[in-house]
């Protein structure tokens, strides 16, 4: 099996067809051709995806897990070191709305000489459909390590050159630095880290859930917060959840069974608290709107920074998450999208992003989910006063990584259609 | 004496732009409901040439939608939210059309303008608003502790049917007072008069004249308003947010938002439409019937 950067190049001059029959070798090799040729047809068909008894995602490649490793092959050769980056006009960052810090934008564009503009998108997926309609072409792209696999496959982003890009190394998590979903940081650079838990305002629910055996357990005893209690509008987080609650650690499995038996375990939250779905949790809890809700680790720390509508309202926020091994553990990634016209420049931005003042601004001053900075730790930041202690574990560290973290990973497509249909079936509210 | 193009020629501003902002549009809805997905990064892949039609989405759905399957409570709440909201919408708006045509005398300019009001604000910004009105601290709430109504804030947000279809009411209800007003306004005060002559008594007269005439406006602002009403996602999104309220426009926003399915989405969406469809030929019939009756008199 040849490694990916021994094929040879380049592959800009390629089709994404030709990418997949000739250049995917590694994926061949490890999970057959018949994927990939499904792949590249124009069959009707959206079924995926294993063959050869090893499954493969969208994009033909092996499904990376945190204890499998997968390096993504290179569809065309980095850009050469030492080159000089790229001045003038405009520096398009495609992101989710407000979740970048204006100000360090502007700070890049007045040292490089660029105008740095942000090109929103919704959600992850409708941004990726739209990258690759053409209908954009931004220069850096946020992106999520479960979409690396098509991203790659279609051609979306190009690989990385890591001379540009030394805070990588020198201030990240090494499990980040080198992650499984991406040996080598071929194609993305970390941006935020989150857990998934529980949130909630102790003067309304006053149950110990930190102390309870089964903390997720909570949303289904919640009868007396009926209204005001929320999980995540996220197909992949929801069904996790109740996967979780009922022991099942595989938040990756594809099983109808699981995936159904969570699906019935959501509805029961109909009845017994008229569960509401949304992703504003980090406004509603410190707003009194919400009361308990399935949320992320950044939220609370967004909530804490910036949505409090009384200082008194700080000290009864609460987070809780299952802790290494139990509980989802995510992050955010930035690529260079494959059409930048400032490859270079882009280079720098990720690398600007990772620097220790920069990335801690961004997170304290703005964004409220962490960078993944080994000079970031709870003690650290409440003891300076960033954060009070009742929210420390809000606060991940480089142990909350490893080859039992339980991360949503890439999905075959028969799988994404699985997890889809059973959110759906979870929304439609029956 | 005229070319015989010419006034065709003034409709064809019209007839392109429906063509390319509409029949266009729709006809990449149907064809993404009949095509494929690209494998990779999961986006529809239209198929153009009936000949090429994959009916499996279509059928898949059709099926979701019948008595047991995914959809059929959705649907059917869908429904209910849509014909409860018309039904409160003719009950509030038609006294209101009925006022400003017959009533409003001097007023009538002014109240004209208070109904069009409503559209210099978007939609949206208008259910944020109410938001928070309805929020436990909100001026809703605060209103009704003042007023002893309540000692207690009242959960109006907290996934209540009651306030999705308050709020459908009060988004849509402009759009069905309009045309109404329009319609009523057009009747011809001389059948009134000569029913009242006949003997007929004012609410008599109502029933047999003025409510049978206007039946084409209440049908066009109702056809007006349920058809968006259908489609609707973000009104149950913004006033609730739990799936026991969500609506079937809830479920083609999920399906075209990401995953590997937004031909679901696109099945839906014209399953949708074909039952629209339905209402929109009834109301066709029915001009068509009135202008009949009205040529021959």
């Amino acid at each position: 099996m040849p490694h990916p950067k021994e094929r040879p190049g380049p592959w800009s001059r390629s089709s994404r067809r030709d990418f997949l029959m000739k250049s995917g070798g590694a994926a061949l090799a490890l999970s057959g051709a018949a994927p990939l040729l499904a792949a590249c047809s124009n069959s009707t068909t959206t079924s995926a995806a294993s063959s050869g008894g090893e499954a493969v995602g969208p994009g033909g490649l092996p499904l990376a897990r945190p204890d499998k490793r997968v390096t993504l092959p290179l569809w065309r050769d980095p850009i050469e070191s030492g080159l000089e980056p790229e001045t003038g006009g405009e520096f398009v960052v495609y992101n989710y709305p407000a979740y970048i810090y204006g100000k360090l934008l502007k700070d890049f564009g007045k040292k490089y000489g660029v105008t740095v503009k942000v090109a929103p998108f919704d959600d992850i997926n409708s941004g990726i459909a739209k990258l690759a309609s053409g209908a954009i072409s931004p220069d850096v792209t946020e992106m999520t390590p479960d979409n690396l696999d098509r991203v790659v496959a279609g051609k979306l982003i190009m690989p990385l050159n890591l001379d540009y890009i030394p805070n990588l190394k020198k201030n990240v998590w090494p499990s980040l630095a080198d992650p499984f979903y991406d040996g080598g940081s071929n194609y993305g650079v970390p941006y935020t880290v989150y857990s998934t838990g529980i949130a909630w305002r102790t003067d309304r629910v006053k149950e110990d859930i930190e102390g309870m055996s089964n903390p997720w357990d909570i949303l289904w005893q919640s009868q007396a917060y009926k209204g005001k209690v929320a999980v995540l509008s996220e197909p992949r987080e929801t069904i996790a959840m109740a996967l979780l609650r009922k022991g099942h650690t595989d938040i990756n499995t594809e099983d109808p069974k699981l995936i159904d038996a969570a699906v019935a375990d959501l509805q029961e939250l109909y009845d017994i608290c008229n569960v509401k779905v949304g992703d504003l949790q980090y406004e509603t809890i410190p707003e009194d709107k919400a009361w308990l809700n399935q949320a992320w680790s950044g939220d609370m720390m967004s909530g804490y920074f910036y949505f409090l509508p009384k200082p008194s309202v700080g000290p009864l926020l609460r987070f809780w998450n299952p802790g290494y091994g139990k509980g989802p553990i995510q992050n955010d990634m930035w690529s260079i999208c494959a059409n930048t016209k400032k490859p270079v420049l882009a280079h720098l931005f990720l690398n600007y992003m990772l620097d220790n003042g920069v990335a801690y601004s961004n997170f304290v001053n703005f964004n409220g989910y962490q960078p993944p900075l080994t000079e970031i730790n709870p003690e650290h930041e409440v003891s300076k006063g960033v954060i009070p202690e009742t929210l420390a574990n809000c606060i991940l560290t480089a142990d909350d990584l490893g080859e039992d973290s339980l991360q949503e990973m890439t999905l075959t497509t028969t799988g994404q259609q699985l997890w889809q249909n059973g959110y759906s079936e979870f929304l439609a509210g029956a | 004496m005229y070319p015989r193009w010419l006034w065709p020629t003034f409709a064809a501003p019209g007839v392109i732009w429906l063509i390319l902002l509409f029949l266009v549009p729709f006809y990449a809805v149907i064809g993404v409901a009949f095509g494929s997905v690209d494998p990779i990064l999961g986006f529809a892949v239209p198929a153009w040439n009936p000949a090429n039609w994959n009916t499996g989405w279509v059928t898949q759905v059709l099926g979701e939608l019948a008595p047991g399957g995914i959809y059929w409570d959705v649907a059917v709440r869908t429904i209910e939210y849509v014909v409860i909201s018309l039904a409160g919408c003719a009950l509030i708006g038609y006294p209101v059309a009925y006022y400003i045509a017959r009533h409003a005398g001097r007023t009538k300019t002014l109240l004209l303008i208070l109904l069009i009001l409503p559209f210099w604000i978007s939609y949206l910004m208008r259910m944020l608003a109410w938001v928070n009105l309805l929020a436990p601290d909100g001026y809703v709430n605060r209103f009704l502790i003042w007023s002893h109504v309540l000692t207690s804030p009242y959960g109006f947000l907290d996934g209540q049917s009651s306030t999705v279809i308050w709020a459908l009411i009060y988004g849509y209800i402009p759009y069905f007072i309009l045309p109404l007003y329009a319609s009523l306004d057009r009747i011809d005060r001389s059948y009134l008069e000569a029913a009242r002559d006949l003997g007929a008594s004012p609410f008599r007269a109502f029933l047999h004249i003025t409510l049978p005439l206007s039946k084409t406006g209440l049908l066009g602002g109702a056809v007006l308003i349920a058809l968006p009403m259908f489609g609707d996602y973000y009104t149950p999104n913004i006033v609730s947010g739990a799936p026991t309220t969500s609506m079937i426009g809830n479920q083609i926003d999920l399906y075209f938002h990401g995953g590997p399915q937004p031909t679901i989405g696109a099945a839906i969406t014209i399953i949708l439409s074909a039952f629209l469809l339905i209402l929109m030929g009834y109301y066709l019939w029915t001009i068509h019937k009135a202008t009949k009756e009205l040529r021959s008199i």
